[in-house]
């Protein structure tokens, strides 16, 4: 969109100071969502995002301006402005830059703007005839469907030139069951870096009704026990707890300001020897992947914890000069009004070797969380919580009655060290993960795990 | 921008009716990390809102290339997107009202009194006077911001309305560690007027919070009666506004659904939606849709005078729109619950036994916005007679927001907001569900 020669000169112009770092991040995204209500499409909007982010450093310090403007008086006008924050004279070489590298890791084969507008209200009816035919007492159905393009070019003064096209769907279906006494929710949101394809890989009547199955599940379900108790959760989403509780602490973000419980432990166990744990950017049109991270580095594959060691970050470029350590390709933002910070991509407990049915039967009591929902975390404390969206007691190596209105509260620290059961049975699910850079996709996941003890908040009081 | 053009090209296409509105801001971030500035932002963007009838159905789009180049595919994307609404409620560009509240103090900054180097000055002296006041704050962080937003909404039934509003956050966070335990506390000052930042205070607030709560340990699971602090309390309310969203009441996903002019909480509980509180950038004189915004009061003395309402949901229910449509939903201005009387020490006294909460986590995920049930982790002080015993942490507190509401005992006389403009005092509730160890 910019033009090579444009590019150095903004470079050039931003390292006319003392500064020795600068980059233009230039994206251009298009993103369409179509929102079911009460069975009738309710809105189709679609938002065109065009903007360009600059970023000058000097060592970790670093200053970010950016702008909707595209002209080169702008973009050079900003460029000085930003570098004067720098005062001194030029350290850095007259930058040329290589020729630009596309990313080809992840191949679409039908882009968004291809398809009919009339297949995607059909895909959403599909969804939504799925998740009513349920059961007769789901009442409300939400169904949505988003389709992103974002191409971003980036090129900066480490010898970086790239372009990277990320294509992204996700269908979100949300089902509301009621009766005389209740109200209870249930959502679904399957989503991948692939095209309208990606519904030709899953079934979208199941994943539609799997929304229901949970609203339908937990209108019946008695409230949860407070106490602490075992707590076996499941595959899939249930790698949210992992992501929160430790995958944020493991941001170079916190790392790097020593705002972390894991800043300074690298080498050292910090959990169970049955976890490892990876944070992989390049799996194949996985929802949370890129070609290239934010910063324009080659998403990585990192082995986070191995057999409970710590054995490395997720760095970015600048928190890594203030770590001595490299990028781990790390560097990720929403969109062009975020400067990148360290973030995660798919990221999941490795598989261990029991299976889910020994997991239940040798718990003789506690809480089967099934599906998770959201949660969140303090990192400088690893204090965790997290709802729970669908779960069940177990009593005597058996699953038993469904519970609703569970939180799981601990610190990362101590969960890492409790899982004492790691199933066979990794899953991935999709999520949007919020932090400095802005809100951007991530896998999480896992086996299905047992942590020996924890706190479940609930409100039936104490069992 | 050639509005004129585009009006003219919208009717030469067939759309009945366009309405665009334009947000143009300009920020100004600094974050002075241990002794450095670490991050200084600046953005200059604008954004362009349309929508237009097409054939009685609603289209919209939103762009950042503002170009009248453009102008023929907006009109397109326009039409393509209203082609595929099939839902059936009666739409609306809306002429304008009689007449708007003129708010000159909002846009009549006092930020400007200040260069942009005192501005960063004052960030690096918050940092230190944090860092300074105590030798357990190991990580501390100060930041100011300041955003300039310019409004336009302009329609071809000749509605012409715009606002600026200028606002700043001068705040501080920090890490506090003893031997065996960490915490984080954070303190803000939002304004638009410089004199209104104080540091002293704003520092020994974030220190006091973190410090105390060094050593915090989970408590005995039980009942208890607490005091919900203030921001607390305003983060809880941000958790279960949907329930007065008129959208949500009318899908039947609120179980305040037919509940206008009946008592659903406690005769002390009056829940205000001000859009001309000053220094707030919230506030401001019309909505998205161009609907005069006005005063009133959601619960007045426990009774529920109204949802908060857009254009399209008011009509279905044959009531005048709050003038509450922002961003594409409804949702409130500055919301608060009015303040009591009492003071928040004299509360702890009367309190004599129970809990402080100071804070609530996950409100998002641990809160049920449909039947008012809610979770959540909780961090706060132990009261024994009348005094703060010990810090407490890693514990949930449960309930129903509307029995809650129901039972608040007493309210202070101190309220704070949130970052987004939800506010509250301190709250007296008793009999909680507290779920510790």
């Amino acid at each position: 969109m910019i033009e090579k020669q444009t590019m150095e000169r903004i470079i050039n112009k931003a390292l006319d100071s003392a500064a020795d770092f600068a980059e233009v991040f230039v994206e251009k995204t298009f993103q369409s969502v179509i929102a079911l209500q009460s069975s009738k499409v309710e809105n189709a909007v679609n938002q065109e995002k065009v903007g360009i982010g600059i970023r000058v450093a000097k060592g970790h310090q670093s200053v970010y301006g950016y702008t909707n403007k595209t002209d080169e008086t702008t973009l050079i006008e900003l460029a000085e402005n930003l570098s004067k924050s720098f005062v001194g004279t030029r350290v850095k070489d007259m930058i040329t830059l290589p020729e630009v590298t596309n990313g080809k890791n992840h191949t679409i084969k039908k882009m968004p703007d291809a398809v009919d507008i009339k297949e995607k209200v059909s895909l959403v009816k599909t969804a939504d005839q799925a998740a009513r035919d349920y059961s007769d007492e789901i009442k409300q159905v939400n169904v949505s469907y988003m389709d992103n393009v974002q191409n971003v070019w980036i090129a900066s003064s480490e010898n970086i030139h790239v372009h990277d096209q990320r294509v992204r769907t996700r269908l979100g279906v949300h089902s509301v069951a009621k009766n005389e006494t209740d109200m209870q929710s249930g959502f679904n949101g399957p989503g991948a870096h692939q095209g309208f394809e990606f519904y030709d890989t899953i079934d979208v009547k199941e994943e539609a009704a799997e929304a229901s199955r949970i609203a339908v599940t937990m209108l019946h379900a008695d409230e949860c026990p407070s106490e602490t108790m075992p707590v076996v959760i499941d595959n899939g989403f249930g790698g949210v707890i992992f992501h929160e509780a430790c995958g944020h602490s493991l941001e170079a973000t916190s790392v790097a300001k020593n705002a972390s419980v894991f800043s300074g432990k690298k080498g050292e166990k910090i959990g169970s020897e049955l976890v490892s744990a990876i944070d992989d950017g390049t799996i194949e049109n996985a929802w949370g992947s890129q070609n290239f991270d934010d910063e324009g580095r080659p998403q990585q594959r990192r082995q986070l914890i191995k057999d409970g060691v710590l054995t490395s970050y997720m760095i970015d470029h600048l928190n890594g000069l203030r770590m001595n350590e490299a990028s781990t390709g790390s560097g990720r933002r929403e969109s062009y009004r975020f400067a990148p910070t360290s973030r995660m991509s798919n990221t999941y407990i490795e598989n261990g070797k029991s299976t889910f049915d020994d997991i239940i039967k040798n718990t003789k009591y506690g809480l089967y969380a099934k599906k998770m929902g959201g949660g969140s975390v303090q990192p400088s404390t690893g204090d965790f919580n997290f709802a729970v969206m669908e779960g069940y007691m177990i009593r005597d190596g058996k699953i038993a009655e469904p519970v609703k209105g569970a939180t799981l509260v601990g610190t990362g620290k101590d969960a890492l060290k409790k899982i004492d059961m790691v199933g066979n049975n990794l899953k991935r699910a999709q999520g949007m993960c919020g932090s400095l850079s802005g809100s951007i996709p991530t896998d999480v996941g896992q086996p299905t795990i047992r942590i020996s003890g924890i706190t479940v908040g609930g409100r039936k009081g104490n069992a | 921008m050639n509005f004129e053009l585009l009006f003219k090209r919208a009717k030469d296409k067939g759309l009945e009716d366009i309405q665009v509105h334009i947000e143009k801001t300009q920020d100004v971030n600094l974050h002075v990390f241990n002794g450095e500035l670490d991050k200084h932002q600046i953005a200059d963007t604008q954004r362009l809102n349309l929508k237009a009838i097409y054939r009685g159905k609603m289209g919209k789009m939103t762009t950042e290339a503002i170009d009248d180049a453009n102008i023929d595919t907006w009109l397109d994307r326009l039409i393509d997107s209203a082609k595929v609404i099939e839902s059936d409620d009666e739409v609306f560009i809306y002429e304008g009202d009689a007449s708007y509240k003129d708010i000159p103090e909002l846009s009549d900054s006092k930020l400007d009194d200040l260069s942009h180097e005192e501005k960063q000055a004052l960030t690096f002296e918050l940092e230190r006077k944090v860092k300074a006041l105590d030798d357990r704050v190991k990580i501390s962080q100060a930041f100011y911001g300041e955003a300039t937003k310019h409004v336009i909404i302009k329609n071809s039934k000749g509605l012409d309305l715009s606002k600026d509003v200028t606002s700043a956050v001068l705040g501080a966070d920090c890490v506090v560690r003893s031997e065996d335990d960490s915490r984080s506390s954070f303190d803000f000052v939002q304004t638009n007027d410089p004199r209104d930042f104080d540091l002293d205070d704003i520092a020994k607030n974030v220190v006091e919070r973190g410090v105390s709560l060094l050593g915090a340990k989970s408590l005995k699971s039980g009942k208890y009666n607490i005091l919900l602090e203030n921001r607390a309390s305003a983060t809880l309310l941000q958790g279960f506004l949907g329930m007065f969203n008129a959208e949500s009441v009318q899908k039947g996903m609120s179980k305040l659904q037919g509940k206008i002019q009946e008592k659903i909480a406690s005769n002390n509980i009056t829940l205000i939606d001000d859009p001309f509180m000053l220094k707030s950038t919230k506030s401001g004189s019309f909505d998205d849709e161009g609907v005069a915004t006005s005063y009133k009061k959601i619960i007045d003395q426990g009774t529920l005078t109204t949802y908060l309402y857009d254009m399209k949901t008011a009509k279905k229910d044959g009531v005048k729109s709050t003038g509450n449509a922002f961003s594409g939903a409804i949702s409130p201005t500055n919301i608060y619950f009015e303040a009591g009387q009492s003071t928040f020490d004299d509360m702890v006294k009367t309190l004599e036994n129970g809990l402080i909460i100071t804070s609530v986590q996950g409100v998002h995920s641990g809160t049920n916005p449909i039947s008012g049930d809610f979770s959540l982790q909780a961090t706060g002080y132990k009261i024994k007679d009348g005094d703060i015993e010990r810090p407490i942490a890693l514990f949930t507190i449960a309930g129903n927001y509307l029995e809650w509401l129901n039972n608040v005992v007493d309210l202070g006389n101190d309220i704070k907001f949130t970052f987004s403009y939800f506010g509250s005092p301190t709250l007296r509730i008793n009999d909680v569900a507290v779920s510790g160890e």
